[in-house]
């Protein structure tokens, strides 16, 4: 946002009640937003005993890291399998977004560029796969992974997650090619390229920040996912961070700061990342997803 | 360089005509620029000769080559771009070099190349910026640059001045005339502002609908329009068109009207009136062609003045003539006012006429 | 990039398709057409690909098997075709009435509140003040981490002992002793759609942002030299300017909130006795728990045909955009 109206002529010079109202709004807000977070850390940072008191302390009487030691510790054995939730966690978001933006690329491209008959219906018959709930593909994919043997296999992720994945990467990524002028292309065409040398030496740079938009879209939807690999993953040994801190639980039922632990430490890589690159996104959100 | 045919061309959309039959030859060295109005079929023309859209009908030759399905990048043509399309990301000598570097062209000559071209066009000392570190002038003449640095055959040109101030455009006009001098290029130029077309081009292409209308050099265009299309594109302030029917009275014919106004025409013009195909016909004057004067001679039009615009050397009067709303010029300093009544006269030596049914120009040369 | 900006879209209309002459002729020319363009089609192949094998087969199958009697072993040979059993079995079920009831609420009363605080936050983060775009990140948060880690931070902020939220209530002195409120069947849903609107909101904040910096500042200076107030602002200016994104997210939000799973079924598993139990909680319940894939596909395809309907609106909000955007 380069130029706000708040800063035109004016302004500045009192704060109307809006203005408090607003700042109040987003005070309250934050408190929302911050305290279950802070909670969570806080709370990983007591013993297990530190915990169950009441009334709860925000500062924890004797703070611990031996949960976040305990979760990141390879000769522990819960520390072992989280660690293995986290790696298997990793290999299905990675694979998922590599191969989602491999597909997607070309696809938004072509829709963004061509036009092919049935290039409308085939767009938003694409973008209508997000209309369909999960379930409904739950059942006749579990029995069809179960058919091709593919129960416990991340596989079987992958290709699910691609599915839900690659509708809102091709959204993304159109809007981004929208809005490369079509003039560098036909320029570089003339300059002696052919259309598949203009699309990889001048466009793909161009379009850089919105695949990497994409790529930490389809990466965080595949590193949050739960449902799919709750019904698909049985074997331990193979689980993802989700529904492993789901089975960690179940085992250490009344361990709430090893839980808070775990749950904080799967949300860094995302949040991280997320965070770092934001700006992307937002900015694919705008170009792409919304139109000026 | 070599020379472009366009042969009965035509570029249809489904239902919609973009480009209907045209045909045009625009000489080795030869500057022609492609005028109309916006959606007139100009652009469209320009991209199938470069090849970025296919030819539904006719056939075009670059040099002796038929090209009809060459790749734009086999056709050995450059193109300048109204956005100039410089490739963001690329410095300035990786855009000059970008042509060269797709052609297989060594690396020392590319060097060799784009340095020349720089210096032709003095943006050596801008090699190593970005596009988005340079101003619109400069970018300008990279994009030129671009086109230059492996001699093609043909230029093509979309609007490549309409991104520019005032000021820059009259400039770059200037630079761009003579660059086609220096280097005796083959330029074909898009362009919707005639003015550009009339300073710059050995010959215009005056387009609408699709259709050509007149392809000629613009002194001629300018002169002899071809139709009212033409005589109201071309020239600025626009051409004043005055609808009127014929009367015959004895000796005399006469424009008339309504009760708006009455001319006499001399015999010469008289008989091109009459050569109409109805008694509806058209009077095309331009602003010098009526003269005001504050007092009534006889024969003068009544003429109710709506505005005043002085420019400096010329001061254009607006005014009501009936119904219609003409344009003509006075001398600087000449004392008139909004709803002034004054009166005209038409110079008939530089009165054109237009068939009312046809629009087209009556032989005014028979 | 200032060179190339302001660019037109493309040399050719935009198209043509949309206006193009009679059906008939439109059909008579598709043959010619799609042979011209056939290199173009090579592009979305994979994506195509894709998406077929795992939509349009599953569509499908869940339309076949919601007409069966499906045995518990899940051994598919030994199914039995039962016609229509299966939804007039659901329709008629008591449960299915207050799972319905159920979800209507957790959609409307969730997507309502996430669409207004994401509003209100929007319009806030928009100003220009120092750290903002830290705050933007801090509350976007909630929407990046998973369902998972959210669903068991909030299970224990309610927990009836040790909890947090029982902490403040006693300290505000609205309660004076420890609640029950996951276990409550009247408190478990509001404190579930209390819990999925902190993980919501951030959503409809980015799009809503996102659609704000599309509202051209000439405009409120036009109105504010003509002497609207910030409320006339925001109402004559700001909402117009907003309404096709506010649509959007609104819709994208209502079909999140119709297929969550995962924050309902751990923290209460539909529980207790049901009063969280959602479509989809009780299609999982039914499949998975009971192994009862016939009656499970019939809910599917009840669900499926009303989100046809929405995924219609949506479509049509988005093309209605995309049309805005042509003709400008």
């Amino acid at each position: 946002m380069s130029s706000n109206y708040e800063r035109t002529a004016g302004s500045r010079k009192r704060l109307d009640a809006w203005g408090i109202a607003g700042w109040v709004f987003l005070l309250l807000l934050l408190v929302f937003t911050v305290v279950p977070l802070a909670w969570m850390l806080s709370t990983a940072l007591k013993t297990q005993l530190g915990a169950l008191q009441f009334p709860p302390r925000w500062i924890p009487t004797n703070p611990t890291t031996e949960n976040f030691r305990m979760l990141l510790d390879p000769n522990d054995d819960i520390g072992r399998r989280f660690l293995r939730y986290m790696l298997n966690s990793l290999w299905v978001s990675t694979a998922t977004t590599v191969v989602g933006v491999l597909v997607a690329v070309p696809a938004a491209y072509a829709f963004s560029r061509f036009r092919f008959p049935g290039r409308n219906s085939l767009f938003y018959g694409v973008l209508l796969r997000n209309m369909f709930p999960a379930v409904i593909f739950l059942i006749p994919l579990f029995i069809l992974m179960r058919n091709l043997r593919l129960v416990n296999s991340y596989g079987s992720l992958i290709i699910t997650y691609l599915t839900f994945g690659l509708p809102l990467s091709i959204w993304l990524l159109k809007g981004f090619y929208d809005n490369i002028p079509v003039q560098l292309e036909q320029a570089a065409r003339i300059d002696g390229a052919s259309r598949f040398q203009a699309f990889i030496r001048i466009v793909m740079p161009l379009s850089a920040p919105g695949i990497v938009a994409t790529a930490i879209y389809s990466f965080i939807l595949a590193w949050n996912e739960y449902v799919y690999a709750l019904t698909f993953i049985t074997d331990d040994r193979k689980l993802t961070v989700p529904v492993g801190l789901q089975r960690f639980f179940s085992e250490y039922v009344a361990n709430w700061p090893g839980l808070m632990a775990a749950a904080f430490l799967m949300s860094i890589p995302v949040v991280v990342m997320f965070l770092v690159l934001q700006k992307y996104f937002v900015r694919a959100l705008t170009e792409g997803a919304i139109k000026q | 360089m070599g020379r472009v045919i366009l042969d009965n061309v035509v570029k249809r959309y489904r239902d919609v005509v973009a480009v209907d039959h045209v045909s045009l030859t625009v000489e080795e060295g030869e500057f022609v620029a492609l005028v109309g109005p916006s959606g007139c079929g100009k652009t469209t023309t320009l991209n199938l000769i470069a090849g970025l859209l296919e030819l539904s009908e006719g056939n075009i030759y670059i040099g002796e080559r038929l090209v009809n399905d060459l790749d734009p990048k086999d056709r050995d043509i450059a193109m300048v771009f109204q956005n100039y399309a410089l490739y963001p990301n690329k410095t300035v000598y990786k855009n000059l070099a970008f042509p060269l570097q797709m052609r297989k062209t060594p690396k020392d000559q590319i060097d060799q190349r784009v340095r020349e071209t720089a210096r032709l066009l003095s943006i050596e000392p801008l090699l190593e910026r970005r596009p988005k570190e340079l101003s619109g002038g400069q970018q300008q003449r990279v994009a030129l640059g671009r086109a230059l640095v492996r001699n093609p055959q043909v230029f093509l040109m979309d609007e490549p001045l309409s991104n520019l101030d005032a000021k820059l455009r009259v400039q770059m006009r200037a630079e761009l005339k003579r660059f086609h001098q220096d280097i005796n290029a083959t330029i074909v130029y898009v362009t919707h502002d005639q003015l550009e077309a009339v300073t710059m081009a050995d010959k215009m292409a005056v387009m609408s609908g699709g259709l050509l209308q007149q392809y000629d050099a613009p002194d001629i265009v300018y002169n002899q329009p071809v139709n009212t299309f033409v005589a109201g594109f071309v020239g600025s302030p626009a051409m004043n068109l005055l609808s009127a029917t014929v009367e015959v009275d004895g000796d005399t014919t006469w424009l008339r009207n309504g009760n708006d106004w009455a001319s006499a025409l001399d015999a010469k013009r008289g008989a091109i009136a009459q050569s109409a195909s109805t008694d509806a016909v058209i009077a095309g004057l331009r602003h010098n062609a009526i003269h005001l004067s504050p007092t009534e001679t006889p024969g003068a039009i009544p003429v109710r003045i709506y505005t005043v615009e002085p420019t400096g050397d010329l001061t254009f009067v607006h005014g009501y003539l009936g119904d219609l709303l003409i344009v003509a010029s006075v001398p600087p300093g000449t004392q008139m006012h909004p709803d002034d009544i004054v009166w005209a006269t038409f110079d008939l030596d530089q009165m054109h006429l237009f068939d009312g049914v046809t629009q087209m120009a009556l032989a005014s040369e028979a | 990039m200032s060179a190339i900006t302001g660019s037109q879209p493309t040399t050719e209309p935009p198209a043509p398709e949309e206006r193009g002459p009679g059906l008939a002729g439109r059909i008579a020319a598709l043959p010619g057409d799609i042979a011209r363009h056939w290199s173009d089609y090579l592009y979305i192949l994979p994506a195509l690909g894709i998406m077929l094998v795992v939509i349009a087969y599953p569509i499908f199958y869940t339309v076949r098997l919601s007409f069966y009697s499906t045995p518990a072993n899940l051994a598919m040979d030994d199914k039995i075709w039962i016609g229509l059993d299966n939804y007039r079995r659901i329709l008629t079920s008591d449960s299915f009435r207050s799972v319905t009831r159920n979800t209507l609420e957790w959609t409307v009363f969730s997507t309502f509140f996430a669409y207004v605080i994401g509003l209100g936050a929007a319009l806030v983060i928009q100003r220009e003040f120092p750290g903002r775009s830290i705050v933007r990140g801090v509350l976007l948060i909630p929407w990046v981490i998973s369902y998972v880690s959210a669903a068991y931070i909030w299970k224990w902020l309610y927990h009836s002992d040790y909890g947090l939220i029982n902490d403040t209530l006693i300290r505000l002195n609205i309660v004076d002793q420890n609640i029950n409120i996951l276990d409550n069947i009247h408190r478990a849903l509001p404190a579930l759609i209390i819990a999925n609107i902190w993980k919501e909101f951030p959503f409809a904040m980015i799009m809503l942002l996102a659609g704000l910096q599309g509202v051209p500042d000439q405009l409120h200076r036009a109105a504010k030299v003509d002497g609207a107030g910030t409320w006339a602002r925001f109402w004559h200016i700001t909402m117009p300017q907003l309404k096709s994104v506010s649509v959007v997210t609104i819709l994208l939000l209502m079909l999140t909130n119709l297929n969550s799973f995962t924050l309902v079924w751990v923290m209460t598993g539909g529980g207790p006795a049901g009063s969280t139990d959602i479509w989809i909680t009780q299609i999982y319940q039914l499949a998975f728990g009971r192994t009862r894939f016939g009656v499970a596909s019939a809910y599917s395809v009840i669900l499926f045909l009303i989100m046809m309907a929405l995924g219609y609106f949506y479509v049509k909000a988005l093309t209605r955009g995309d049309a805005e955007r042509e003709g400008a």
